[in-house]
């Protein structure tokens, strides 16, 4: 792909924290691009330096060495990024159309112009109806999808999206893969989707970037050449299985 | 995809039903003290039934001092103040201290040393400062009061989610909005129950205020009563207090539903 695709360029990234028993290496080096549009996976153990790649992406941890390079003149993180964290991280007390309205009072911007979206984007990711309950009354599916539609609300390019699934149940975290991708191509956004799951990684990635163990490398990355629009029928071809058997074994776990 | 879920209703049937019971519980206790009284034949001087002492509080009493109207509202007044003054002051004061752990740090020593110091010993110091009457009550009531409320509030502050605050800080948000939007009403729920506290405490200074040095209120009758080994009026007043605390409570728990509605919506299970 030509360079003026590219959104972003990930450099020798390092992260090292100083602990009082020294220094704890939580991200070796990293080094890959992700173009406009793609959705790419990233997965690795528990404790790899994933979560510290999203934050430092995000501008909420310092990076220690290297570089993140945006291939965009008026790239403001806090305008551009929307954070998906590991759970909804809804405000209680908001009802849930206040929710998605978050990023638009913190942003300073005209909260009216807004609603309209926030209820567009309540529709896509299927709450409709829910805008005036309180995330309380939701179940943890639902809350996770209000927490899409609320990283979606001030248009950014890039969706960081941090094991957002994880603490679902495998049949709900199935439908909401497939809702993800419904909802990645129609608002066009650049999704770079954090799991430890090597088959969610597979199933939903245009590419699979492999992380390992701490210290983290980058092992491998792959381009996943399975058709899209992408069905759960797919997971059962022997592409796929050949596609997660290579990450397995990269992973040296087989 | 729409997903379809039910809240639980659970709501009217059960809510009356406790409310019965409340109000049963307290009838009971007042028949049962009004049966002990009665059976037992205990003299009057040194406990009333409840009837001789609500009986009091009802009729126009022919001695001034027993002005009920007058000495209701001296001490409904003084606790009302002392107790908004500590509301507010408390609050101001945690949120102070939440905001800077630099002010937490050199002031906290300073309010636990305070707060240790028994009401009723401060009190006649203040009476001689102050001289009695509103001012010193009010005071009074603050210095009693006001420390589960600066706790409660700093607790508060203190108690939200580091993740949430990534939620503004990601978007560059301010100091300020991460307060307003994000701790403020996460301590909410502190803030009310510190405000519980106060309630009682409040009630509890103004008639050590009053108890100590005062020519009327609630402690002022009691002090007057004891004198003349009249209890129904002692026990009246005892009433009339508790039904202040239990007054301003319940107003504390209506302003509580109203101001966080979400916290009494029925959780999905």
């Amino acid at each position: 792909m030509s360079d003026n695709n590219k959104l972003l360029s990930i450099r020798n990234l390092k992260k090292v924290y100083r602990t009082r028993d020294g220094e704890l290496e939580a991200l070796g080096s990293v080094t890959f691009d992700v173009n406009q549009q793609e959705f790419v996976s990233i997965v690795g153990p528990s404790g790899c330096g994933k979560t510290t790649l999203l934050k430092i992406i995000a501008g909420l941890l310092p990076k220690s060495e290297g570089e993140i390079i945006v291939n965009q003149d008026s790239f403001d993180p806090a305008r551009e990024v929307g954070f998906v964290f590991q759970k909804p991280l809804l405000l209680h007390w908001r009802k849930v159309l206040d929710n998605v309205l978050l990023p638009i009072e913190i942003l300073k911007l005209d909260r009216k112009k807004y609603v309209d979206r926030a209820r567009e984007l309540l529709n896509l990711v299927g709450l409709e109806g829910f805008e005036q309950r309180y995330p309380n009354e939701l179940s943890g599916g639902m809350q996770q999808r209000v927490s899409i539609a609320r990283a979606l609300i001030h248009d950014p390019k890039l969706i960081l999206m941090d094991e957002p699934f994880g603490a679902l149940d495998a049949i709900t975290r199935e439908k909401m893969n497939l809702e993800l991708l419904r909802i990645w191509s129609e608002s066009k956004k650049t999704i770079l989707f954090i799991t430890h799951e090597i088959s969610e990684a597979v199933f939903l990635g245009d590419r699979v970037i492999v992380l390992s163990a701490r210290p983290s490398k980058m092992v491998g990355s792959y381009d996943i050449a399975l058709e899209r629009p992408r069905a759960l029928s797919q997971k059962a071809t022997p592409e796929f299985g050949e596609y997660t058997i290579s990450i397995y074994q990269k992973l040296e776990v087989v | 995809m729409k997903a379809a879920i039910t809240v639980k209703n659970k709501k009217k049937p059960r809510r009356l039903s406790q409310r019965l019971q409340s109000i049963g519980a307290v009838f009971l206790f007042f028949l049962v003290w009004e049966a002990v009284v009665r059976i037992a034949n205990i003299n009057e001087a040194f406990i009333s039934t409840p009837s001789s002492a609500i009986a009091h509080l009802l009729f126009a009493q022919p001695d001034a001092n027993y002005h009920w109207q007058k000495n209701i509202s001296v001490t409904l007044y003084d606790f009302v103040l002392g107790f908004l003054f500590t509301a507010v002051g408390g609050t101001l004061i945690g949120i102070l201290i939440g905001w800077s752990k630099t002010i937490q740090k050199a002031v906290m020593p300073l309010f636990v040393m305070f707060n240790s110091i028994p009401m009723v010993a401060i009190a006649p110091i203040l009476l001689i400062w102050m001289g009695y009457g509103l001012k010193t009550n009010i005071l009074i009531a603050f210095l009693a009061s006001f420390f589960p409320m600066v706790i409660n509030t700093s607790a508060g502050l203190a108690s939200v989610e580091d993740d949430l605050l990534d939620l503004v800080r990601y978007l560059n948000g301010s100091k300020w909005q991460t307060f307003w939007k994000i701790r403020l009403p996460s301590a909410l729920p502190y803030i009310f129950s510190g405000l519980k506290i106060c309630t009682t405490l409040s009630v509890m200074g103004v008639i050590v205020g009053e108890l100590i040095a005062s020519d009327s209120g609630l402690g002022y009758v009691i002090v007057n009563a004891q004198l003349m080994m009249d209890t129904p009026p002692m026990f009246a007043s005892l009433i009339m207090m508790s039904l202040l605390g239990w007054g301003m409570f319940l107003i504390v728990s209506i302003v509580e539903r109203l101001a966080m509605p979400w916290a009494f919506k029925d959780e999905i299970q």
